[in-house]
Order: structure tokens, then sequence, then C-alpha cells
């Protein structure tokens, strides 16, 4: 790293803390503004976005291609050891903070017309604000703990997201669900944190990026830190939360595969990926490709539209995880920009789509699943916008020329090309390939179903287009897809954002991906046209990893709790109950000994004395006659004894 | 005048329970308003106190008085004293002390039952909790310690619910046991300790600041380090201190001798729930703090693995059995035993970070303890039902009071913004170290311990889920309509509850510096006075 400037520029300084800040002003106006005023929040809480996402824009434009810079703030001193809290500025943290901010903006534009007549709008907005805080400031963080706060805070904001709907049982069960697999992960990281803190004495990353350092627990200071991404971008086994998460409204599925959850993961390895040892990263390789993998064919069985887009960003991620873990690490943060962009477009134009749907039913009095894609159909008559934006969306998934999406994949590809043939790469390499064929094959299952052909289930009453306000941003989002917000040649990755030649660019590399995707068109057209798939249980289940595992974690932990408290009552409460009867016995023991002997003998004197007494009373009855045989017999008796 | 404003603080209540002890039993309101009057006396003076207090300024507000001196001849003199003092670690937990009794009591405005009594009690209480943390001499801290005990028995035993004699006769054994172990250290000390002050005079002394030195031991008393005389394996030190370590631990409560709290916390009515949580639990880990091992500085460094383990076994046992509790209060007692178990966890690593988030946690979890169990309390003054299972889809129908439980859980949880993240975190961070900065503990307690991380949050949100996600449904018709949202009082206790634990979450900087200079010192002496003492073992 170079030298930082600690610049001090108070206008820079203002518009980050504005970006940062603005979205928790969002979260504490909606958290106080009254009940009765609740509509209020769907206008400030945009428009405080809004400000936050202009606020960004400045910073990065000013400071575009500037030297890193470095804000210093002391959190608290722990003996003579400063935890900072400091502010780091780069291209790579500043390009998150706007896309942050954006595509929250975007979603909270969006869900004031998805979320018009929730009950509870005042939590909806107020968590999408602290949402976005908690994103902004892992992308600002420079000290491990400082992002380890908020990244817990992200998994804290996705809970209240995904369990917005409380009614809904299952919404309960996946928001802890995916809060509990996060903290599984975020156990591991903070590990990794107590062998860095205890081995190099900071969490600071710039300090331990400059220092350089080597310890004995590197690797598995490294590979614990990898936990808690595995957790958060939803990487193997970790992953079935993530699917599951689809329990919450839509544009909360948007904010979470885009830009405020499962893209944290990814860009803390871009931010520390120098500290792994070179095994951990073979680990973060290797989970990368298997997450890629799994992903990407479940996502090809899914019927629930949400479901396949979730499997398919877990598949994306996979990806970036696997490239990062090669050292690819600027075209994985350039695979995450293009994702977030599309990744939202097709979040929100499946929004749309069951929006429209949804109201249409509710008119028509008619209801069936309309997230289920075998229930949809033959859409793109009714829907045009909302079919355009999803091709589009879909089209840069997929990788197609043109979009972004192929841009940035084929930044992985050529470099994944580039690296030492070893078994790994060449193993990464048949993956990433395949991978992007099934990436093909799935999208194009999905808008041959929704939008194509007739309607399965056709409704009385026409489904239309949703309002402009959510229109809006899904069309933004949709042109956001397009090559040009990667470089002016659409067969040329270097361009704005990988502006210096960090990958040579293969041309048959490029040829080759056209024709690959080409081959994946005309295999999904020709499967999906007409044939079905046939439902396969392994990978609608995504080989069971899940079920396996919370079957048999859940059973452990039921086991154990119950065990627990079983212990608790039968036997430390037992010991205690004993010795209480214990003490009881012996107490009934020396009663039982105070009564009959000890009593005993005491009774027995009194009893002894009272003959006595009985006896000598018997004397002193108050009878003259017997006084006076007394007395005359004491006078004869002392009489003998002197006379004698 | 300095130096009187902590016996103000601590005997204003007991003066308090005087007064009120003339008053007409009938008048009820007189009684929860004397107390409350005091309770905002206390809290000007704790200001007051604040105001002054110098964080690096070791022992502050000390006030030293002859109490107690007997002159038995050749057997030398016996010599109690009045002294009290503050400093960075009985500062906190006063102030935590004098918070909660004010939530407390406010939190007793719906007692009924012989109010008189109730609040006498509470009074009395009050002096003696403040008078444990402040006591410097170890019969002055004994008899406050004792006098906890007394009108804890009777609120619990008159004022609690349906099994409150068998809690109340529970708690009362338990801590009697505690009780006794530690008056037999306090009668080797006595007989071992010699006051300096008072040259050519033997001064059996009960100051537990002449305790710490060594120098002070009368050579070959029962507990002079240089006696090599053993009781079993171990010498007489180490059973000293193993004696006041098992007594602590009853209070703390450590995992196996927590059985009592669990039903105490069932029985117990909501403010005396909120004050055992709170407080009472602390005196556990302050006894470990200040008196068993400065006093036994080898005896601990020696025991510090079974130390850390009983700790860790706590956290994870602790979180084992609140998953597997079906009454709400009898889950959060588990938690707090889980949530204790860092305190020991942290004691244990002797590494600043390690003791300053022990006494972190103490705050923390005193803070957010008392937030769960009125939050608890709430639920049961309405339908006088605290079964999880019989609730369902409460977030519907109480939307306030969800959302209170949801700071209280996810505080519990160690959320960052919550107190209780920093300390746990310290705790983590300094019992990791621990192995390779004093080599006392062993790398993976620190790691087994992340475990009640998971298991804290796998309690909560499974308890979170079933009694306020789904559709709504209660137990019984009248408990439907007893269901109102939070009514003004409570928000009053709650809400200074939560920005308490949001502040010390989020700036943590004033208590840390108030703590810190109190863990160096301490990690130090026991560190160094540990290793230069002969082990005799």
């Amino acid at each position: 790293m170079t030298a930082l400037s600690f610049h001090t520029d108070p206008t820079l300084l203002l518009c980050i803390f504005a970006a940062l800040l603005l979205p928790l002003l969002s979260f504490g106006a909606s958290v106080l503004t009254p009940r009765q005023y609740s509509w209020l929040v769907s206008f400030n809480a945009p428009l405080l976005l809004l400000v936050s996402a202009i606020c960004a824009a400045v910073a990065l434009t000013s400071r575009w291609n500037d030297d890193p810079a470095l804000f210093q703030i002391t959190w608290f001193t722990v003996g003579d050891q400063p935890l900072s809290a400091n502010i780091l500025l780069t291209n790579t943290s500043l390009l998150m903070l706007v896309v942050v901010s954006v595509i929250s903006f975007l979603v909270h534009l969006y869900s004031t017309g998805y979320m018009a007549g929730d009950n509870d709008l005042k939590k909806y907005f107020a968590m999408l604000g602290f949402f976005t805080f908690s994103m902004q400031g892992i992308v600002l963080a420079d000290n491990l703990l400082i992002l380890f706060v908020f990244w817990e805070l992200v998994g804290f904001s996705s809970y209240m997201l995904i369990g917005h709907w409380t009614e809904k049982l299952a919404a309960g069960q996946a928001s802890k669900k995916a809060f509990i697999l996060n903290r599984i992960g975020d156990a591991g990281f903070l590990v990794g944190l107590m062998i860095v803190w205890a081995n190099t004495g900071t969490l600071g990353i710039t300090e331990l990026l400059s220092s350089g350092s080597t310890y004995q627990w590197q690797t598995a200071a490294s590979l614990c830190i990898f936990c808690g991404v595995i957790g958060k971008s939803a990487q193997f086994p970790l992953f079935s939360w993530l699917p599951d998460a689809m329990e919450g409204p839509t544009p909360v599925s948007a904010l979470i595969h885009a830009a405020t959850m499962v893209a944290a993961g990814v860009y803390l390895l871009v931010r520390i990926h120098p500290l792994f040892t070179p095994m951990a990263l073979t680990v973060v390789a290797v989970t990368g490709m298997a997450t890629a993998i799994i992903g990407s064919l479940a996502a090809l069985f899914q019927y629930d539209i949400k479901r396949i887009l979730a499997y398919s960003t877990m598949s994306q991620l996979g990806l970036m995880v696997m490239a990062i873990g090669i050292g690819i690490v600027n075209a994985a943060l350039l695979h995450l920009f293009t994702h977030a962009f599309f990744k939202a477009c097709l979040f929100l134009s499946a929004g749309s789509v069951i929006h429209a749907l949804h109201r249409a039913q509710l008119r028509a009095h008619h209801h069936f699943d309309v997230q289920d894609i075998r229930n949809l159909g033959g859409l793109r008559q009714n829907l045009p916008v909302t079919f355009l934006t999803f091709l589009l969306g879909g089209a840069s998934l997929a990788g197609i020329p043109f979009f972004s999406g192929f841009l940035s994949k084929e930044a992985i590809l050529a470099a994944v090309w580039s690296t030492d043939s070893s078994v790994l790469s060449w193993s990464l390499l048949v993956a990433m390939v395949s991978v992007s064929f099934i990436t093909v094959l799935y999208t194009f299952r999905m808008i041959w179903y929704i939008f194509m052909g007739e309607a399965r289930k056709p409704l009385p009453v026409a489904p239309v287009e949703p309002p402009v306000i959510m229109r809006m941003p899904v069309v933004l989002l949709a042109l956001c897809s397009l090559w040009l917000v990667v470089s002016w040649n659409p067969f040329d990755f270097i361009g704005w954002l990988l502006p210096e030649a960090y990958y040579t660019h293969v041309a048959w590399v490029t040829a080759f991906s056209v024709v690959w995707i080409a081959a994946a068109l005309g295999v999904s057209y020709f499967v999906f046209r007409t044939a079905r798939f046939d439902s396969n249980a392994i990978l609608e289940n995504a080989f069971y990893v899940d079920a396996a595992g919370s079957k048999v974690l859940g059973k452990i932990v039921q086991i154990s709790a119950t065990t627990a408290s079983h212990i608790d009552r039968k036997w430390i409460d037992g010991l205690i109950h004993g010795s209480a009867y214990a003490h009881i016995t012996i107490a009934h023991i020396t009663g039982w000994v105070d009564r009959t002997l000890v009593d005993g003998f005491v009774n027995g004197v009194a009893y002894l004395s009272k003959g006595i007494g009985a006896f000598t009373r018997s004397f002193q009855a108050g009878k003259i006659q017997v006084y006076i045989f007394w007395a005359i017999l004491a006078i004869i008796i002392f009489l003998i004894w002197t006379l004698k | 005048m300095q130096q009187y404003l902590l016996s103000g603080l601590l005997f204003t209540p007991l003066v308090a329970a005087f007064i009120a002890l003339f008053l007409p039993s009938h008048a009820s309101g007189t009684f929860k308003l004397v107390t409350l009057i005091t309770c905002v006396i206390q809290v000007v003076l704790l200001l007051l106190m604040l105001s002054v207090y110098d964080s690096t300024g070791g022992l502050q507000f000390v006030e030293q008085h002859a109490w107690i001196t007997l002159d038995l001849g050749s057997w030398g003199i016996l010599k109690a004293e009045y002294l009290v003092g503050l400093d960075g670690l009985s500062l906190p937990l006063v102030s935590l002390t004098v918070g909660v009794m004010l939530i407390t009591t406010l939190s007793s405005w719906t007692v009924e039952k012989n109010v008189k009594g109730y609040f006498i009690l509470l009074l009395i209480l009050n002096t003696a909790i403040i008078g444990t943390f402040a006591a410097l001499d170890f019969l002055l801290f004994y008899l406050f310690f004792e006098f906890m005990l007394l009108p804890m028995f009777f609120l619990i035993g008159i004022w609690g619910g349906a099994r409150r004699e068998y809690a109340s006769v529970k708690f009362f054994l338990y801590t009697l046991l505690g009780s006794i172990l530690i008056l037999v250290a306090l009668i080797a000390l006595y007989i071992s300790v010699n006051d300096p002050s008072v040259p050519g005079r033997l001064v059996h002394s009960f100051n537990l600041l002449h305790m710490r030195d060594p120098k002070n031991f009368i050579s070959n008393a029962i507990l002079d380090p240089n006696n090599p005389w053993m009781i079993g394996p171990l010498s007489a030190r180490y059973w000293a201190f193993l004696l006041l370590f098992i007594g602590f631990a009853i209070k703390l409560p450590m995992v196996p001798l927590h059985t009592w709290l669990p039903d105490a916390h069932v029985e117990a009515p909501t403010p005396v729930s909120v004050v055992l949580a709170a407080l009472l639990l602390k005196i556990g880990g302050y006894g470990l703090l200040r008196i068993a091992y400065p006093i036994f500085p080898e005896a601990a460094l020696y025991f510090s693995w079974l130390v850390a383990l009983l700790g860790v076994i706590s956290i994870v046992y602790g979180a084992l059995t609140a998953m597997a509790s079906k009454d709400l209060k009898r889950l959060i007692a588990y938690s707090s035993v889980s949530h204790m178990g860092f305190v020991l966890l942290g004691i244990a690593s002797l590494t600043i970070e390690g003791v300053t988030g022990a006494v972190y946690q103490m705050v923390s979890h005193g803070i957010i303890s008392a937030m769960l169990f009125l939050l608890a309390g709430v639920l049961y003054d309405r339908t006088h039902d605290r079964v999880i299972d019989n609730y369902s889809g409460l977030a519907a129908k109480m939307p306030v009071f969800f959302a209170a439980v949801l700071v209280a859980f996810f505080a519990s949880m160690g959320l960052p913004g919550f107190s209780g993240f920093i300390a746990e975190v310290m705790v983590f961070l300094g019992a990791f170290k621990s192995g390779s900065a004093n080599g006392l503990l062993h790398e993976s307690f620190a790691i087994i311990a992340t475990l009640g991380l998971v298991l804290g949050a796998a309690y909560y949100l499974w308890a979170l889920q079933r009694m306020f996600f789904g559709p709504f449904h209660v137990k019984g018709d009248a408990a439907a309509i007893a269901l109102t949202d939070l009514n003004n009082r409570e928000y009053s206790m709650l809400v200074p509850l939560a920005i308490a634990a949001l502040i010390f979450g989020i700036f943590p900087q004033p208590l840390i510096s108030w703590i810190n200079p109190f863990a160096q010192h301490f990690s130090d002496a026991v560190l160094t006075l540990g290793k230069s003492l002969t082990p005799i073992h």
C-alpha cells in the first residue's frame, strides 16, 4: 500500500459522513415518526437516501484515482492499545459506497410503490435505512473490529427485513435461520479477530497490510475470517439461508442480493486477501467453486421465481470468491459491481411481476402461487416494460455480449486462463465454463416460463404494469446492465473501472465466450421452448446440504439442550434435594433421639424426683395428727441419741 | 464534605427505612414516595461523586473510622474498621446499583401486598448492596454481604409466586453455604494478618488492603505464604482461595452451583428479579476481583484454568439449558448464567482486555438483564402466564412491546451497538491472548466460548419466533383481552435502560477509562505477586 495521505478536506469529510449517516438518520426518523403519520416515511426515507447517494457520488468523483486517504478516529483504548475506527477511502471503497447508496435509493423508491398499504411501513423503511447504514459502515471501515460491528448489524437488519411480515410463520423461520447461520460464520470471524489481535496487537486493516508480518497461526486466522464470509456471502456450506430469505419482501431481496449483504463477504475478501496465506486462498477458491456449481445446478431446477434468482446469486458469488481465491481480485470486484446492478434489476422486475399478478388476483378473486413459474406464462403482452427490463437483466446475468455481465465474467475467465496451469486452475476453468453455460440455461428457462408462450393459469382480469415509481428504478437498473458501465468497448473489459491493464485481454477467450454463450442460448431455446425439465429432487434441494445440515445440527443442539436441562433438574437439583432430604432424615433421627433418649432421660429424672417429692410430700399433708406423730417420733429419736 | 459522600449514598436508604418504620402502614403511597425520593437523592449524590471522580486516582472517597477494637491481651488486638472507598471496579457497580434501584422502585409501584414491609426491605437491600461494593474491610464487607440475604429471602418468600417458599429456602440455603465458606476464609485471614500501622503490637486486622501484601502475614500463621504446612495436596492458602471462589461462584452463579437462580427468578416478583439479576449476581464477580484474586494471587494463577473452564462450561451449559426452557423467565435466568460465565473467563485470563471485559460485562449484564426481567414482567402482569408456547403472533398485537423485546434480546445476545458486545469482545480478545501473553489459558477456552454466541442467538430467536411470529394466539380469552401494549410507567423504566445499553455500546471510552486503571493494576499485581510467591501445592 502506498503512503497514505491524511486528508482532512472538510467538504469531502462532510460528503462521506453524509453518505454514511443519512441512512441512519432515515432509520431514526422512521422510528420516531408517530404511527398515524407513518405515510410520511415513504417520502422522507427515499429522499434521505437520494441525498446520501449524491454525497457518495460527489465523494467518488472528487477522489477518483487519488491516493488512498485515511481519516483517523479512535474508538476506545484498552490499556495502551487503541482500537481505531478509521475510515479508508480508496477507489474500491468509494465505488462501493456509491453502488450501495444508489441501489439502496432505487430500492427505497421502488418500495414506496411495492409496500404501499403495508401495516408497518415505519419498521420497513427504518430497517431499510439501517441496512444501508450498516453496509456503508462495512465499506468504509478500516478496522476489522469495526467491520465486524457493521457486519453483525447487517445480519440484524436482514433478520428484521426478512421477518418483516411477522404474521407469516415461514418469515419467522427464515429470518431466524438467516441470522443463526450468519452467527455461526461470525463466531468463526471473531476467532479470527482473536488470533490476529493476540499475534499482532492491532486490528487495523491498513496497519496489518502495511506491516506484512507473518505469524504462526496465520492460516487459521485467514480461514476463521473466511468463515464469516461463508456465512454472509452464502457460500458452501452455510448458503441455505439465502433461498429461504425469499420469504421477505421482494425489494429487500433485491437489496440483500445486490448491495447490502452478500456483497459484504466478497468486499471483505477484496480488502484483506493479502493477509491470507496461500493455503487459505486455495480453500477460498475451492469453496467458491463448489458454491458456484451447487448454486447454478440448484437454480436450474427451482420453480419459485425468487428462489431461482437466489440460487443464481449464490452461484455468482461463488465465482467471485473463487476468483479472489486465485488472486483475481479486481475482476471479482468488477463482477460484484456489475452483478449488483443486474441482480437488483432482476429482483425488482420479478417483484413487479409478483406485484402486478397479486393486484390482478385481488380484483379477480382468483388465487394461485404467483411465484411459481409453472403458473405463469405469456406475460410479455401484459407487462412489456417489465419483460424488457427482465430480459436486459437476464441477458447481463447470462453473460450475453453487449451487457456488463459479459465483460465482468470475461475478465475473470481471461485471468483464470492466464494463471499458471495446475490441477486447481484447470478445474476452476472447467467449473467456470460450465457454470456460465448453466447460467444461460436457467436464465432463459425463467424468461421462457414467465414471459413467453401463453398464460398457464389465465386470470379473468389482465395484470397491468406497476406504477411509474416502481418502473423507473427498474428501468434505470436495466440500463446499468449494459456494457457501458464497464467500458466503451463491448468486447474489452478494460475501461473506466479497470483502468490499468491488470490482466491481459485475450482476444480468443472473448471469441470463445461468445460462441459458448451462443451455444448455451441455442440449447436453452430448444430445451425450454417446448419440453419441460422434470423436477429433480436432489438438485431442487441443492444436494440436501441444508436439510442434512439443519437436521443434524438441529438434532445435536436439541439433544444437548435437553441433556443439559436434564442434568440441571435430575442431577444438580437432585443432589440438592437429596442433601435436603438427608438433612431432614437426620433431623428426624435426632428428633427421635431427642424425644426418646434425651427427653426420656430428662423425663426419667423428673419422674424420679416427682416420685421422691410425692413421697416426701406425703409427710406434709397438713394433718395435725401426722405432724404430732412425726414430732413425737423425732423427739424420741433425739432423746435416744442424746441419752445414749 | 467530599469524603462523606459515599457514606451518605450508603446510609440514605437505611435512614429512609428507619423513617418508614414509623409511618402508618395503611398509607401505602407514602412508602413508595419515600423510596422514590431516597433513590433520587442517591442519584444526585452519585452524580456529585462522578463529577469529582478522577479515573486515574485509584481509591477515592475513602472514609476510615475505628469500628471494633478489642484488646485481647496476649492474643493481640482485634481491629475491624469502617473502611469504605471506591475505585475503577466498585464505582461502576455502585453507579449501576443506584440506577437499577431507581428503576426497581418504579417497577415496584404495583405492589399491593404489605407495602410497608416491602419497601422497607427494599431500602435495607439498597444499603446492603452498596455497602458490599464499597467496603474495604473484610468484616464490614461480610456484614453487608449477609445483610443482603435476609431482605432477599423475605422479598421472594412473601411477595413471590406459587412455589415461592421452595425458591426462597433454596436461595437461602445455597447462599448460606457460600457465606459459611467465605466466613471460614475470613476467620483464617483474620488470624493470619497483622496490621503494620501499629508497630510493636500484634493487631489482627480485617483490612482488605493489608491482606493483599504478603509482608503483613504473621509468620507461620495458617495463611502465611511461607508456611510449608499442607492440608492434603494443597497448602492452606490454596484451600482458602477455593473456599472464597466457591462462595462467590455460588453468587455469580457458576455451573454447577447455579440451580438456585432459575427457581428464585421464576418465583420472585418482577422488581426482585431485577435486583437479583442486575445487582446480586455481580457480587460474585466483585468478590473474586476484590478479595479472592488479590489476596491469594499464587492460588489464582494455579487455578486459572479451572476458573476459565468453569466459565466456559457456564457459558455453553447455560445457553443450552436456556434453549430447553419452556418458561420465559427461566430462559432469561439461564441466559444470565451463560453471560456471567464471561465474567469468569475474563477474570481468569488476567489480561487487561479480559479483566476490563469482565467488569464491563457485569455492568452491561446489569443493565440488559434488568430490561429482560422487566419485559418478562410486562407479560406476566397481564396474563399471569410465562409459558413461551402459550403465546404466538404477539408482534401484531403489541408492536411496541415487540420492539422492546427485540432491543433487549439482541442486546443480550451481544449485538454490536449494545454494551454486551464490547464486554464480550474484550473477554474474547483477552482470553485468547492470555495463551501467548501470560500462558495461563489455552486458546481453546476462548474458541469454545464462541459457541455461546451462536447458542445465544439460537435460543433468543427461537423464543422470538414462537412468541411473536405467526398468527396471533394466546391461551385463554381473558389473556387475549388483557394483552395491551406498554404503558407509560413501563416505558419510563425500559427506555433509560435501553439508552444506557446503547451508550455503553457505542461510546465505551468513559466507562473503560474508569475500569482500565483498575484492570491494569489488578492483572499486573496478581501476575507479579502470584509468580513471586513460592508455589506450595
